[in-house]
């Protein structure tokens, strides 16, 4: 009998036989409250004390420890094997049905049961650790493993899908690689599309990101580092960088801000954005994100860290310029005038986005010399009907606007076409003929919102749209002149910021001739021979290589 | 106290320009039309040159400090006590200095701009930009400056192109009718107004620039260019609107902006233009406020000036509603008491530490 069936040692009592080959624990119904409650004490173990309890010798001991600590859930699998000849070598297969590759797991489980090779290497085990090597060698056809001791490690290796192994008799197990979850594809980024360039976008798993850089830059200075940060949710951090290209401070910097993190959960690369940035208080991002893996290796290139967090396609970069949120990717694959022009009109629309309302507002409330006698006939007389002056019309506009564009962007696709019938008509048409605003209110709310959709960083665009607001108010009170302060003021505080501390606005204050290859006009490829100056001040030169010649006659 | 604010080179010329223009290109061409009437551009380029000379005093100044600002230095010169007290005459030049810029902001905006509107909120928003500034700090400002300095260039090549037709050459004419002395009346009014406030440069320079040695070169080249816009801006004026409206408007410039037709839809866009000085004048006014903070905090050897700043600016902003009780008292005191007043500390102060630095020296050797 004990010849002939190979799960022999797994016929428990307490394992229900699911199929031929998978055992799952059986589930006992528990009063909801007592999970609860043992909920609460694994966030408190795990929040004030990390784990540190080392493994037991007996099999049965460390097994009982982990059904009650993961509180029996369901998708904890453990099968226990014998394995050696004649079965005497007791052991233990642990890991998270739905992480763990089923498959790979099945496989070295019916290799250790039928493959004699090591069979009577476990017979003359009768040394302890010859034993532990025998099933570590039977676990090579699993992905690398590491040995562990106590059960933080277990159960950190458990739940990011590796597979444990612990065998009976000893204190030790073995974690061996497993991961496999079923995750998005790799598909064209949302957020960032181009016309020409990779169609490729980064997905939620860590992995899948990693390997796509690396298809990038082929190159062993690539270095890449990995962290888990978050108490409870132990998410794998990532940073990237070029040996050799990056500036060490700066890997330095983000390594030491990366540690200071001390938070339960990181759910998205947002989180860690707030934590390390280096001003907590100001509208603008110091540290931008991007979902293409080629914006990726070009930051990498010209020395930057990329900071990959497992669970997010949004991929943090640091240190960050305000010049990096109007620079896309396709710039730099499309012709170099072309990029340029593109680029000038990012600024322009910049400039629209943020003061084109408080502008109308400035004109129309005190400064109408400014316009030709018969535009200003024609915009009295829209207005004439119009009860309220140009600031709450404008203000009511840009709200209503900002409304529709959230609505836009939450509700289900197919309601969103009901969103931009009633905005176009109501706001389109309805409110001028009702008199609530003027046509050119209209005009100008549009200009406005087109502009800040030209602005290629996400996270600026959204911070302009704030500001609009402040820039209206100043303008309604102060005419032109709050309009300036207010330029003023606001450079002031952009000079004031500093990314990883690299100076926000460099290159344009402080000043580098050098840099200006790469902002508002984009050079051809043959004529940036150098590396940004400020990130990094020992390897600038990025290529030799004059101007294509044409061929001799 | 000194902090460790750094400064690059072009920073400083840049800072140095926009201090010299300050509320000088407002204000001159009427100062200058009033003493030496169509040679008033003569006066601009004979008071350029005396900048350019009080400059190089102040560069020789410089070389005998070259890492102490002026306060150190006067301590380290006359005696902590004597030092000190000439430190604190030095500091009031600079809160005058800044509350009158600021309330020329909010004169100019109250009579030209938008006369409805109290002459206190003017100056409240405008001193809290200062305050702003001041918080962040000298690299900050400086940087500030380096980013709004293309702008300008722009607002100012605009506004001078747009008027090369409406030059009328004979309003210029005759060249010298009344001499030479009334030119140089002219061109002393214009360095008291330009270069002699340029001593509470001695704050940040030498100490505060990166590459002590080519500080001075920064300094004559921010004068330099700044004077060539005064130039441009008081011969405009002189040429299109005539020596008699030029000296009776209190802002001929501004007078200058409304000259520009444009194809009949560029037309008064005098406001735009005022752009070029709100740029300046928050500058002049931030530096002599920058100037008189730090040389306070210095003074009372307090760690950092930034608790001085929002007092500071409070008082700044109240002061200067009452530094001139009227407009005719400003122009009287700006044409009467000033000259000699910044004469005092533009040059005798300056002259007389360079006489005193130089004993000194010997007397160590």
């Amino acid at each position: 009998m004990k010849d002939r069936d190979p799960f022999y040692y797994i016929l428990q009592p307490d394992f229900v036989l699911m199929n031929r080959r998978v055992y799952k624990q059986t589930l006992v119904a528990r009063p909801s409250y007592t999970l609860e409650i043992q909920r609460k004490e694994w966030m408190h173990m795990t929040n004030n004390h990390v784990q540190t309890e080392p493994l037991k010798d007996k099999l049965e001991d460390n097994l009982n420890k982990i059904r009650n600590e993961l509180g029996g859930s369901d998708d904890i699998i453990i099968r226990e094997i014998g394995f050696g000849k004649d079965r005497i070598a007791h052991a233990a297969v642990i890991y998270t049905d739905g992480l763990a590759d089923t498959k790979l797991i099945t496989d070295f489980i019916l290799d250790s049961q039928t493959q004699g090779n090591h069979a009577e290497e476990i017979d003359h085990a009768t040394d302890e650790d010859n034993l532990l090597d025998a099933l570590k060698s039977l676990a090579l056809n699993l992905g690398d493993h590491k040995e562990i001791t106590d059960f933080a490690g277990l159960y950190s290796n458990l739940l990011s899908g590796n597979t444990v192994l612990l065998l009976d008799g000893f204190a030790r197990g073995i974690a061996a690689g497993t991961q496999g979850w079923k995750g998005r594809s790799v598909s064209e980024p949302v957020a960032q599309s181009v016309v020409r360039g990779p169609q490729e976008g980064f997905t939620e798993t860590l992995r899948t990101n990693t390997s796509m850089v690396r298809r990038k830059i082929k190159d062993p200075n690539l270095w890449l580092e990995t962290m888990q940060i978050g108490k409870v949710t132990k998410t794998d951090v990532a940073i990237m960088y070029i040996k050799g290209i990056v500036n060490d401070k700066i890997v330095e910097e983000v390594r030491a801000r990366l540690g200071r993190i001390d938070i339960d959960g990181i759910l998205e690369s947002g989180y860690i954005e707030e934590l390390i940035q280096d001003e907590a208080y100001s509208p603008f991002p110091t540290v931008s994100n991007t979902e293409r893996p080629d914006s990726v290796a070009a930051e990498l290139l010209e020395g930057r860290v990329a900071i990959l967090v497992d669970g997010t396609p949004f991929v943090l970069i640091v240190p960050t310029l305000f010049i990096s949120f109007f620079q896309t990717a396709e710039d730099y694959y499309q012709r170099a005038d072309i990029s340029t022009l593109l680029r000038i009109i990012r600024f322009i629309s910049l400039f629209i986005a943020m003061v084109g309302p408080a502008l109308y507002i400035a004109i129309t409330t005190f400064h109408q010399e400014l316009l030709p006698t018969q535009l200003l006939i024609s915009l009295a007389a829209q207005r004439e009907g119009v009860p309220f002056p140009a600031f709450i019309e404008a203000l009511m506009m840009e709200v209503t606007f900002e409304v529709l564009r959230e609505a836009g962007i939450r509700m289900p696709r197919p309601i969103g076409q009901a969103v931009s019938i009633v905005g176009t008509l109501v706001i389109g048409q309805a409110a001028v003929e009702a008199g609530i605003v003027s046509a050119s209110m209209v005009i100008v709310v549009s200009i406005t919102a087109i502009s800040s959709f030209v602005i290629t960083g996400y996270s600026m665009a959204i911070s302009i749209r704030m500001i609009r607001f402040v820039i209206m108010g100043l303008a309604a009170a102060f005419g032109i002149f709050g309009i300036v302060v207010a330029m003023i003021a606001l450079v002031l505080h952009l000079c004031s910021l500093r990314s990883f501390g690299i100076p926000f606005m460099s290159p344009f204050a402080p000043f580098i001739p050098a840099d200006h290859k790469d902002t508002i006009f984009r050079f051809p490829h043959w004529a940036q021979s150098t590396r940004p100056r400020l990130i990094n001040q020992k390897n600038t030169t990025r290529e030799l290589m004059s101007r294509p010649t044409k061929p001799e006659k | 106290m000194t902090s460790n604010a750094k400064i690059s080179i072009r920073q400083f010329s840049v800072l140095i320009m926009f201090y010299t223009i300050g509320t000088t290109i407002l204000v001159i061409p009427s100062s200058l039309a009033a003493d030496a009437k169509q040679n008033a551009w003569i006066a601009a380029i004979a008071g350029w040159l005396l900048g350019l000379l009080i400059v190089a005093v102040y560069m020789v100044l410089g070389k005998l400090f070259p890492h102490m600002n002026i306060i150190q230095y006067l301590a380290h010169v006359l005696g902590k006590w004597f030092g000190k007290l000439i430190a604190l005459g030095l500091i009031f030049f600079s809160f005058i200095g800044a509350a009158t810029v600021i309330f020329y902001m909010g004169n100019f905006m109250t009579t030209q701009v938008m006369p409805e509107t109290p002459i206190e909120a003017f100056i409240v928003l405008f001193a809290s930009l200062i305050v702003l500034g001041l918080r962040l700090g000298l690299e900050v400002l400086a940087r500030t400056a380096e980013i709004l300095f293309p702008w300008f260039v722009i607002l100012f090549v605009i506004l001078a192109l747009f008027l090369i037709p409406e030059i009328e050459l004979e309003k210029i004419m005759p060249i010298t009718e009344f001499g030479i002395k009334p030119i140089m009346k002219g061109a002393v009014s214009y360095a008291s107004y330009s270069s002699l406030p340029l001593i509470v440069f001695f704050m940040i320079y030498p100490a505060s620039l990166n590459r002590n040695k080519e500080a001075g070169k920064a300094f004559f080249i921010g004068t330099f260019l700044g004077g060539i816009f005064v130039i441009i801006v008081t011969f405009l004026s002189i040429s299109i609107l005539g020596v008699d409206f030029t000296e009776r408007n209190m802002y001929p410039s501004y007078a200058l902006g409304k000259q520009i037709i444009i194809g009949n839809f560029i037309q008064r866009v005098e406001i735009l233009i005022a752009g070029i000085w709100f740029m300046t004048i928050f500058f002049k006014s931030a530096l002599y406020a920058y100037s008189f903070v730090t040389g306070l905090a210095q003074i009372f050897e307090c760690k950092d000036y930034r608790p001085l700043v929002l007092p500071s600016g409070m008082i700044l902003a109240a002061y200067s509603l009452i530094v001139y009780p009227d407009v005719v008292y400003m122009m009287d005191f700006d044409t009467t008491v000033y000259i000699p007043f910044s004469l005092v500390f533009g040059l005798l102060l300056p002259l007389m530490l360079l006489g005193a630095g130089i004993l000194h020296k010997r007397m160590i050797k």
